[in-house]
């Protein structure tokens, strides 16, 4: 046993460095991820704010059950997770591709047209989705809208994208792809700065050409970074991202609903004049419960087929 | 190794936990300590203690002067109230973009509030108090806010009392009307021939028609709505205009309304067929298709986010809907930028009478409920309610600034006034004296004011729901449910875009039922019929 701690402490104070920078994202997650985790009782209880979170009625399951007296369940949760699939893939397909193709650029010339490329892809990202709503709005509203607009000067029929719920997928797709891919392909960029150049060298050697160099090497090389990212997401996969939701489909756009209510605008319609912290934090409960569950599940099958892509 | 793993899990729970019993503590502490206060300020009631300097803060609605003009009057104001209390007075505002979000976040946390801007009709002045977001004032009131005290009567107090707790002072000495309708252009109207004042649904088409063929080519949109709360308006109007029904207000989304005053006890809804049948939500449903359909408002308008008094002002649109008060002040302030378009008001209750006076809650000042100085605050709110300077600081801003006084007693607008650069409001509406409040001068307020007054004192009844507390609790899930089933189909079919009328109304009524309306009116019912004979 003595040993043991004795050994403890050498291993600790051998990496030292590394665990000091280890440090303030230990402190980080500690205060804002473990410290909040006994409010969770909030969603079982009758909260007002004199009795505080531990001191209100317990009742049980009741906050949950506004989901399901709406009949909504079942498409605010297909939504949710059929938008949240698509970012992923469509997401991740798009961002290896656009680190790929930055990887290839290579040669002074080229580099100033590939620094101003990644800037401006990166751009999106921290433009907020209230802005991106009225983009959205400017380009596609009937009246004066800029597609529209045109579409009227080569005189061809107006398109009401706003009730046409069809469409919604597409546009609030593309409209995620353009704000996220910028920022998310520079992980892959940084994954592929971090292979071996000897690797590609001695391939390039034996003649192997870029498409193959690509596929062989930089995807396979890829590939745990990829899995740890796709278990991350997955955690997330029932909660929607309000902000985009809300502001490219508007509060009460009634006609588009079926296609583009998520959970988190339902929640919004539901709890806005009522205001009760309860059932918020019993959907935030639901939510995060489900995904924990489905990282659990896929981390144990990854680690399964390929152990050490798993992450724990 | 294992035993190792354990200890430190254990000692990383022990921690948390411990985390939280402090946090647990800290708050129980600070109620205890308010407790005290309230102790050891009634028992020795003559020696109030100002020797330290304290700032108060007000919780006002609305959003704040980006002018300047906010921080000139506050100067002056803190000069004032320095002398007189050794305080200095802020005003929080909270902006109208999501108001209600704001407001209940605020009095969630309850940091660094004071006074606060309450009101049973419209800032659910009930669900808070049941959340013990207020502080009881019954042992207060008589040290710290003397004048308040004697001048408000027993039955006033009684509309602001929770459970044998006064929670509130009301804004019981201040007249003003507050029903909603549809201002319009009376030049435009008598362009189109209008020359009776509108006063129904059908006439009011007629303008909306009047603006579509005059001015339509140029762009104007005869009835330029946006957002939700304001498309669901449309139906408060029709149910207003139609029917003899009386909102109750404490029931959130409009979901029960009491069938006449004659019969106010009895719980009706307006989304279900009147007693005589008639089906007004299908009525209204299709009459608003009729009126999206011939384009009054925008074809998107479920997306439009434009700001419609800005755009009516800019002659781009003709209709505003707001209530009177609102109306008698902006009569002037469209006059000044649009001379000549005689801006005129069609109240929803002029159709068929239905009318009920303010309640004397429609305006409020709570004291938050861990207040630090519920003494001071008490002291600053019987000055400004009292002491005339006080009052005219803190409501009008500054004499030869924001307004003088004409010789005739009156208050106009100093000379050159431009709202932009010279506005201030401090959106105080807990606490306004008519007996401060100077006649109203032509340049801010409409001529003819006391005649429409006069006209709705002759047909308004008395509101019945002031002290109605509904305990929301046994029904929380459902009306969770039934706000989401409101807010899906309400705004959609107020304006016209939901579809065929038959078919929406059929699908929103048997969403409503199976979020359990039922089981809502029955127990708001139940409630109502216990107010009514505790009365």
């Amino acid at each position: 046993m003595k040993g043991r701690i004795a050994e403890v402490f050498k291993k600790i104070n051998k990496k030292r460095t590394l665990l000091f920078m280890c440090v303030p994202a230990i402190v980080f997650f500690f205060i804002f991820s473990y410290l909040p985790m006994p409010g969770a009782w909030l969603a079982f209880v009758r909260f007002n704010y004199r009795d505080g979170i531990f001191g209100s009625e317990f009742v049980g399951l009741e906050n949950f059950r506004f989901l399901a007296l709406s009949g909504q369940l079942w498409t605010l949760t297909r939504n949710t997770v059929l938008y949240n699939l698509a970012f992923i893939v469509t997401g991740n397909i798009l961002q290896i591709t656009v680190a790929i193709l930055f990887n290839e650029m290579v040669g002074k010339k080229l580099n100033i047209y590939k620094k101003f490329s990644q800037s401006v892809m990166f751009l999106p990202y921290f433009i907020s989705a209230v802005v991106i709503g009225v983009f959205a709005y400017n380009l596609l509203n009937v009246q004066t809208g800029f597609i529209n607009s045109l579409l009227k000067q080569l005189d061809a029929n107006t398109i009401n994208f706003y009730s046409i719920p069809e469409l919604w997928p597409i546009i609030i797709v593309l409209a995620y792809l353009w704000q996220s891919t910028g920022y998310g392909s520079i992980v892959y960029f940084a994954a592929i700065m971090g292979i071996d150049a000897e690797m590609m060298e001695a391939s390039e050697i034996d003649g192997a050409n870029a498409f193959q160099r690509i596929r062989y090497i930089l995807l396979p090389c890829l590939k745990p970074t990829f899995i740890i990212l796709l278990l991350f997401a997955l955690g997330g996969i029932m909660k929607g991202n309000f902000g985009l939701f809300y502001n490219l489909t508007g509060a009460n756009n009634m006609a588009l609903f079926e296609k583009t209510d998520i959970i988190e605008t339902f929640v919004f319609r539901s709890l806005n004049v009522n205001f009760n912290f309860s059932m918020g934090s019993a959907v935030g409960l639901f939510q995060s419960l489900f995904g924990f569950v489905l990282v659990m599940t896929v981390n144990t099958i990854v680690k399964k087929i390929e152990p050490e892509y798993s992450l724990f | 190794m294992k035993s190792k793993l354990t200890r430190i899990l254990a000692l990383i729970f022990a921690l948390m936990l411990a985390v939280t019993m402090v946090s647990c503590t800290t708050t129980q502490g600070g109620k205890g300590g308010s407790t005290g206060t309230t102790g050891t300020s009634s028992g020795d009631a003559k020696g109030i203690d100002t020797s330290k300097f304290v700032t108060i803060s007000h919780l006002s609605l609305g959003n704040k002067p980006t002018n300047g003009q906010y921080e000139a009057v506050k100067a002056e104001w803190d000069k004032y109230l320095k002398d007189k209390l050794n305080c200095a007075l802020e005003v929080q505002y909270i902006g109208w973009t999501d108001y209600m979000t704001q407001y209940n976040l605020l009095l969630a946390t309850g940091e660094g509030l004071d006074m606060i801007n309450s009101a049973s009709d419209w800032l659910e002045m009930w669900p808070n108090a049941q959340r013990g977001a207020f502080l009881e004032l019954n042992d207060l009131l008589p040290t710290y806010a003397p004048i308040t005290w004697e001048t408000v009567p027993e039955s006033s107090w009684a509309e602001v009392t929770f459970k044998g707790d006064i929670i509130a002072i009301p804004e019981d000495m201040y007249s003003q009307w507050i029903n909603h309708g549809y201002m319009y252009r009376g030049d435009w109207a008598r362009q189109f021939g209008i020359t009776e004042k509108i006063d129904s649904w059908d006439d009011f088409q007629v303008y909306l028609q009047g603006v579509k063929d005059n001015f339509g080519s140029q762009g104007v949109i005869p009835f330029d709505i946006a957002g939700a709360s304001n498309m669901k308006a449309l139906y408060d109007g029709w149910t207003n205009s139609k029917s003899s029904y009386i909102c109750i207000d404490p029931v959130p989304e409009g979901l029960a309304f009491g069938k006449s005053d004659d019969e106010w006890w009895e719980v009706r809804s307006r989304f279900l067929p009147l007693d005589d049948g008639t089906d007004m939500l299908l009525n209204f449903a299709k009459e608003m298709k009729e009126w999206g359909d011939a384009g009054y408002w925008r074809e998107d308008v479920l997306n439009n986010t434009a700001d419609t008094w800005v755009q009516f002002k800019a002659g781009l649109t003709g209709v505003r809907q707001h209530h009177t008060q609102t109306y008698v002040s902006a009569y002037k302030e469209l006059e000044r930028e649009v001379p000549g378009a005689d801006l005129q008001f069609f109240p929803w209750a002029e159709e068929s009478k239905n009318l009920t006076k303010m309640s004397i809650t429609h305006g409020a000042t709570a004291i938050a409920a861990n207040c630090k100085n519920p003494e001071r605050a008490l002291m600053v709110y019987d000055l400004i309610r009292n002491d005339e300077t006080m009052y005219k600081l803190f409501n009008w801003g500054i004499e030869g600034v924001q307004y003088v006084i004409n010789d005739k007693g009156q208050r106009d607008l100093p000379e050159g006034f431009v709202t932009d650069q010279h506005g201030f409001s401090s959106n105080f509406w807990g606490g306004r004296m008519d007996k401060f409040e100077l006649a109203f001068p032509s340049t801010t307020w409409i001529d003819n004011y006391e005649e429409l007054y006069a006209d709705f004192e002759t047909y308004a009844k008395p509101y019945r729901y002031g002290r109605f507390v509904f305990d929301k609790s046994p029904v929380e899930s459902e009306l969770a449910a039934l706000s989401d089933v409101v807010n899906r189909y309400l705004p959609a079919i107020s304006v016209g875009k939901a579809g065929d009328p038959e078919t929406v109304v059929k699908e929103f009524r048997a969403e409503l039922e199976m979020a359990g309306y039922q089981k809502v009116l029955d127990e708001v019912q139940k409630q109502l019929t216990e107010f009514k004979n505790s009365l």
